[in-house]
């Protein structure tokens, strides 16, 4: 599909503008479902965090270390919930998920701080760790790790559809807009034909051949045009003085 | 003329009079010929031995019972299920169990992370009176409150075990205990253990390192014996299964850890053996440090009556596990804990059984059990049952290997001095 040289600036002008609203579109989109998705998932695991606590303020109290680890293994088993441990209030590990052990960037903090922190564990991977106190702090607290890698995982997918969906509708608009600037063009190629075949016409009527009437007849059509293009064969055809001493040239805009 | 209050006592007495009957309704897993008993154990995975070892204990005592006319009259039938050691399996084993098999109570479930999923399934429909009897597992939560009234045990706990272990050891200048255990509620019970019995003495776990449940023999335990040896224990508790115990005893040896590694009940004594000793020249370096505490006495004493009776049972019927549960290889021993600990089981349920007033209800079961007063299984320890002790057996026994095999272990200072 061949594009007039006249409209090769537009269609590059109309590709470029469609990227810009495509790449914005999807950096506004990477945003949007990282925050979200970033938000929501540490607004999860802060509702997990507290429901262990609150849970295990009874079992601490009134029960054994084994139930409260059968209360987080059932936890853990949730998805993007990689670890989970809980300190008492003199900061001792008294549950936890850890194999083969809690690792040393965890055992180096601050057990009683609950407030969400990023970490980096070596052999496990990027956390995002938030904390809730048991009893207020005053019987511990506990604290979960989310894996970032499963969150931006899930963000990948969803900016992959859409960027698969914005792909799409590019490629389909690059052949809309060739084949409207081509619809578009036609009339000026047929003004150009007749222009070339007036020429051709004068030049052999010069050398004794046919006048213009040879060009209306294989071009006549473009004459009956009523837009731009048919003024404009119009007035080569006056130019050419076809339309005689007494012919009005078109009027501009009609 | 039925005053407002007498009629609201009689409907009382109508719905409690309901629910009883509902519990000891005909069908609920007794018949004039015959208690059904249901029982959801390991009989597939790493941990199968347990749950085949177990089972076979029992059943050779069972079989015996049936051949002499049963209890009453009625023979008993053991309902199995294999929930290879995994939690939701057991729940879902016990559901069936309880809901479509109705038997008449569950017995010998095997391990800790399945027995406190169970336990609260026993609470919700505890209408129906189920009662969980003789789990294999030394943990707590089905010895207290809230799931206490709902099953009886005949083993010694983690705790005492624990608490053995590390006196003995403390007592013998061993005071930098480590632990290794499995990451779940058993594991973390046998760590509670040594925790609290370490605290009685002044000290701390010196380390501890963990893998996880299902864990196979042929994993490295490298990383875990990097941790421990680090910490620079004297001694070792472990608190698992004997595929990944016997692993880490390998690789501990291996990697020169050279203390004494001691090992629960739970662990399975013979398999963890037989991993450690086969096809290997030199055995004896792997298994020199090793100390089993045993809930029950070794199978080896042959002057302890029970133990006689125990192995002429289990030569006369060499029960086979069942055939429908157990499709990997397994060669099971002549003679075990775990057998003896499931045919004493097996025994004081007969006991318990043979108690209940004809016809056996389960609403009568509580009362069967608190019957149950210096009963004589034979085994030197009288065993008593009460509202406040649903645990018959207090005793803890600790075995060392010589020559191949698990033998008492006698003298703490001579073994293991510091």
């Amino acid at each position: 599909m061949k594009v007039k040289k006249l409209f090769q600036k537009t269609l590059f002008g109309v590709f470029s503008l469609f990227g810009v609203i495509g790449l914005a579109t999807s950096v506004l989109c990477v945003y949007t479902v990282d925050t979200h998705l970033s938000e929501e998932y540490v607004s999860n695991s802060q509702d997990i965090a507290k429901t262990i606590a609150d849970a295990s303020v009874d079992i601490l109290l009134n029960r054994d270390l084994s139930t409260l680890q059968s209360l987080i293994d059932q936890f853990v088993e949730i998805q993007g919930i990689k670890y989970i441990y809980v300190t008492n209030e003199a900061g001792e590990y008294l549950a936890h998920t850890f194999v083969p052990g809690i690792p040393e960037e965890i055992l180096a903090g601050d057990p009683s701080n609950t407030e969400t922190v990023e970490r980096t564990l070596p052999g496990m991977g990027d956390f995002v760790e938030v904390g809730s106190p048991i009893l207020a702090g005053v019987a511990g607290a506990v604290h979960v790790g989310m894996d970032t890698d499963l969150i931006a995982l899930k963000i990948q997918r969803a900016i992959g559809r859409q960027v698969y969906l914005i792909s799409i509708v590019f490629v389909v608009g690059v052949f809309a807009a060739i084949w409207l600037v081509n619809l578009a063009a036609r009339p000026i190629g047929d003004v150009l034909a007749y222009a070339v075949a007036l020429a051709q016409d004068a030049a052999a009527e010069d050398s004794g051949g046919g006048g213009p009437e040879a060009a209306d007849s294989r071009h006549g059509k473009v004459l009956e045009r009523d837009d731009e293009a048919g003024e404009l064969a119009r007035l080569f055809l006056h130019c050419a003085g076809n339309g005689g001493a007494g012919a009005v040239p078109p009027a501009a805009g009609t | 003329m039925f005053t407002r209050r007498a009629i609201l006592g009689t409907g009382l007495a109508g719905l409690a009079a309901g629910r009883v009957l509902g519990a000891s309704a005909p069908g609920a897993g007794v018949t004039d010929t015959e208690f059904m008993l249901g029982m959801s154990a390991a009989f597939s995975g790493p941990s199968r031995g347990l749950g085949i070892e177990l089972y076979r204990g029992a059943t050779a005592y069972f079989e015996h019972v049936n051949a002499q006319g049963g209890v009453g009259g009625r023979r008993i039938a053991l309902k199995t299920y294999d929930d290879g050691y995994q939690p939701d399996p057991s729940v879902k084993n016990t559901m069936t169990l309880m809901l479509e098999d109705e038997v008449f109570l569950l017995f010998g479930y095997v391990g800790t992370p399945t027995v406190t999923r169970v336990l609260p399934m026993l609470k919700k429909f505890q209408d129906r009176g189920m009662y969980l009897f003789f789990p294999f597992t030394g943990a707590q939560p089905q010895r207290q409150p809230p799931y206490g009234d709902f099953a009886f045990n005949l083993r010694a706990s983690y705790a005492q075990e624990t608490a053995g272990l590390v006196d003995n050891f403390v007592r013998v200048g061993r005071r930098r205990i480590a632990v290794f255990y499995q990451a779940d509620a058993y594991g973390r019970s046998g760590w509670a253990g040594v925790r609290a019995a370490l605290g009685r003495h002044g000290e701390r776990i010196a380390g501890e390192a963990s893998y996880r449940r299902g864990t196979q023999f042929t994993a490295s335990m490298r990383p875990q014996v990097e941790i421990l040896k680090a910490a620079r224990p004297d001694a070792v508790v472990c608190i698992g299964a004997y595929a990944a115990c016997a692993g880490f005893a390998r690789d501990a040896v291996d990697l020169g850890l050279r203390v004494p590694i001691a090992n629960l009940s739970f662990v399975g004594s013979e398999n963890l053996l037989k991993l450690l000793v086969e096809e290997r020249e030199n055995s004896r370096d792997y298994t020199e440090l090793l100390v089993n505490s045993q809930v029950v006495p070794s199978y080896e004493d042959t002057s302890i009556p029970a133990v006689r009776e125990y192995r002429d049972l289990m030569d006369r019927y060499d029960p086979a596990p069942p055939p429908e549960l157990v499709q990997e290889p397994y060669t099971p021993f002549p003679h075990s804990f775990v057998s003896l600990e499931g045919f004493l089981d097996a025994k004081l349920m007969v006991e318990v059984l043979s108690r209940l007033e004809d016809p056996p209800t389960r609403t009568g079961l509580e009362q069967a059990v608190f019957s149950v007063r210096d009963f004589d299984l034979g085994i030197g320890e009288r065993v008593s049952f009460g509202a406040e002790r649903r645990q018959g057996l207090q005793q803890v026994y600790y075995t060392i290997v010589d020559e191949g095999r698990f033998v008492t272990l006698d003298d703490w200072q001579k073994r293991f001095a510091a």
